[in-house]
């Protein structure tokens, strides 16, 4: 717990802390380090906030987190996002004290300072007690530098000199237009609830899992002995013998990557490799019955994950057909909020089948995941003297190489995940980024 | 010949046992026994003798017990075949066909966690979670228009440790309690949290 605290005087170098095949273990663990992360992270560059269909009426707000930083997303009148900071202009108070809902303002609990659903402050009580130099303040509720939607994603940043939302997706928004696809088209998609975890652990053990194709079959060896013991197989057994498999792993820049399980999990049947969920038996038999033999297999794949894990740095994984939503809360400690989505075009016997392919694999994997990053995290606390952790896997074999796309391909168990989002990670701390927020009128 | 591999395949007995009762009917029964786990009354009608609320509350004790020791299989024998097993992920709980849930399980998928368990490599059980449960407040009236069936619902503590780490869970259970022969069986178990919709820990094991 005595780490020393590397970004003193005379501390190690951003270069020394993220070596191409190994990095500091106190980018976990130093306090120090998880705050500049906060700014020049989780706020500099473009953070994941919510997908639209969350508020899908004029009214509907809910909070929302840049990295430690809370903010209320609101749908106004006019059917017009706002995203503002849950911090009253007055003395600082929280101004909303609900995870979501419907309203049209919200006022200060403290001494009733009233803002509409724009985060414009309208009312204060005794007013007349506030003089000119007052008046001529911007005291309206802290809104980012920025704020963007791709295809229904909303994120935000509060540096004002991130390059466009789509620009920053760059290689990624291909992947995310084919997941969207999936879903049957950005209007398609609707949130149908969370699950949400609490880890003690650095957010970054999320992120680092989140492309490791590498631990399936010893992390997850539970889940498939058991599915081939009671069905002879299926559900991600390709990851048995990952490195001969189909699947790729994409380091797509700015810290994004993506695992296409598609080759093999599309291989056949996405349908028949899924373990059985509850239902099964009458979904599938509603789907011969309802809908064309053309058609079926599509259908009854609509039920089943996108296939790809695609991580859009530095919170937002899409796996399966899940939101996920990575919210850092210390050095050691992290928040998980995994969205179900929905399909606006299906009927209930489809969306109740994806709700229960989407709760599978956290009870039945996730929970493995979870206690190996937090058993990560312990290790790297209690023994400081042993100081990196290895990131090198097919560092040195030649087999990431690179496309004509810019992108780099290598083998589902490289460690290539790592290696790229830490290059972006140590550009982005090693910046002197500028965070602003306007409390200004806004133009109607 | 129709090349249709698919429903060969699930028409095989590949997935056992079969679950041909998770229909849009048998949620549609879980959700109106959900709102009458959940009603605000003061008047339950149906109430049971003090012999059937003492087979009834055995019952819950040793179901409780069962799961204190890990006994899984022995668990998983006071249920119907046609279970399930619910913890909302909201308060109220909402409809499980519209909304996720933090677990929805029918037998076989029960059987699939049970396995999983079973195995002594699912990490997030090595050290399994020792638990002891305390229920309260035990309410049993008859299910409407059935005389072999009751509806419960009680309150409940658990203590866990696990790791050297001590957690209390708390909440309420619903139960639907069934006979079955000479037998009273469990033919579903919700698990109402006080907290499903803020962010949980390592809940898995079976609440």
């Amino acid at each position: 717990m005595n780490d020393p605290l590397p970004l003193a005087a005379g501390s190690p170098s951003w270069d020394w802390l993220i070596q191409d095949d190994r990095v500091h273990r106190t980018i976990y663990t130093d306090p120090s380090i998880f705050a500049r992360e906060m700014n020049n992270i989780f706020a500099a560059t473009w953070v994941y906030l919510l997908h639209e269909s969350e508020l899908p009426e004029p009214g509907d707000f809910r909070r929302a987190w840049m990295g430690t930083r809370e903010l209320i997303v609101t749908r106004d009148e006019a059917r017009a996002l706002h995203v503002f900071a849950n911090r009253c202009s007055h003395r600082g108070a929280t101004v909303c004290r609900e995870p979501g809902g419907k309203a049209s303002s919200f006022t200060c609990p403290y001494h009733g300072w009233k803002y509409d659903n724009r985060g414009q402050l309208f009312g204060i009580p005794g007013k007349t007690a506030y003089g000119a130099e007052f008046k001529a303040r911007d005291m309206h509720l802290a809104r980012p530098a920025q704020v963007a939607s791709y295809k229904g994603f909303v994120f935000a940043t509060l540096n004002p000199d991130a390059p466009p939302l789509e620009t920053h997706l760059g290689a990624a928004a291909p992947f995310l237009d084919e997941w969207i696809e999936h879903q049957g088209g950005a209007d398609n998609i609707m949130v149908g609830g969370a699950q949400r975890f609490h880890l003690e652990c650095n957010w970054k053990m999320v992120f680092d899992n989140a492309g490791d194709g590498y631990h399936v079959p010893f992390s997850h060896q539970s889940l498939l002995q058991m599915t081939n013991a009671r069905y002879g197989g299926g559900d991600m057994s390709y990851f048995a013998d990952a490195d001969r498999s189909r699947m790729k792993l994409y380091a797509l820049g700015n810290g994004h990557t993506v695992i296409d399980q598609r080759p093999d999990m599309y291989g056949n049947s996405a349908w028949e490799q899924q373990r059985p969920q509850p239902g099964r038996e009458v979904f599938e038999a509603h789907v011969r019955a309802t809908v064309a033999d053309a058609d079926a297999k599509r259908v009854l794949e609509s039920a089943v994950g996108a296939g790809m894990n695609l991580n859009i740095f530095p919170n937002l994984l899409l796996i399966g057909n899940q939101i996920q939503v990575v919210q850092p809360l210390n050095a050691g400690g992290t928040t998980m909020h995994w969205h179900a989505t929905r399909r606006r075009d299906a009927d209930d016997a489809l969306n109740t089948m994806r709700m229960r392919t989407q709760e599978d694999f956290p009870i039945m994997g996730e929970m493995d995941d979870a206690g190996n990053f937090e058993e990560c995290h312990r290790g790297l606390v209690n023994f400081p003297e042993d100081e990196w952790i290895d990131i090198s896997r097919h560092h040195e074999t030649g087999q990431d190489v690179a496309d004509e796309e810019g992108r780099i391909v290598g083998p589902v168990t490289s460690e290539l995940h790592l290696r790229a989002y830490y290059a972006q990670w140590k550009r982005l701390m090693a910046a002197e980024p500028t965070l602003r927020a306007s409390k200004s009128r806004i133009a109607r | 010949m129709k090349n249709d591999t698919a429903t060969a395949a699930s028409a095989a007995p590949r997935y056992q046992p079969a679950s041909n009762y998770v229909d849009d009917a048998f949620y549609g029964w879980l959700n109106e026994v959900s709102l009458d786990l959940d009603a605000v009354t003061t008047q339950r009608t149906g109430r049971p003798d003090a012999a059937l609320a003492a087979e009834i509350e055995r019952l819950l004790t040793v179901e409780s017990r069962l799961l204190d020791q890990h006994a899984y299989a022995e668990w998983l024998d006071l249920y119907t075949p046609e279970c399930a097993y619910w913890i909302p992920a909201t308060r109220p709980a909402g409809d499980p066909r519209a909304q996720i849930t933090l677990e929805f399980h029918d037998r076989r998928r029960l059987l699939d966690r049970v396995a999983r368990l079973g195995t002594g490599l699912a990490y997030s059980q090595l050290p399994a979670s020792r638990t002891a449960r305390q229920l309260s407040g035990l309410e049993i009236w008859a299910s409407p228009g059935r005389s072999d069936e009751w509806r419960v619902r009680c309150n409940f503590l658990m203590a866990e440790s696990r790791a050297g780490k001590r957690r209390v869970l708390g909440g309420w259970y619903g139960f639907v309690v069934r006979r079955v022969g000479d037998a009273l069986r469990l033919a579903f178990k919700q698990v109402n949290l006080l907290d499903p919709d803020e962010p949980q820990g390592n809940n898995s094991f079976f609440l």
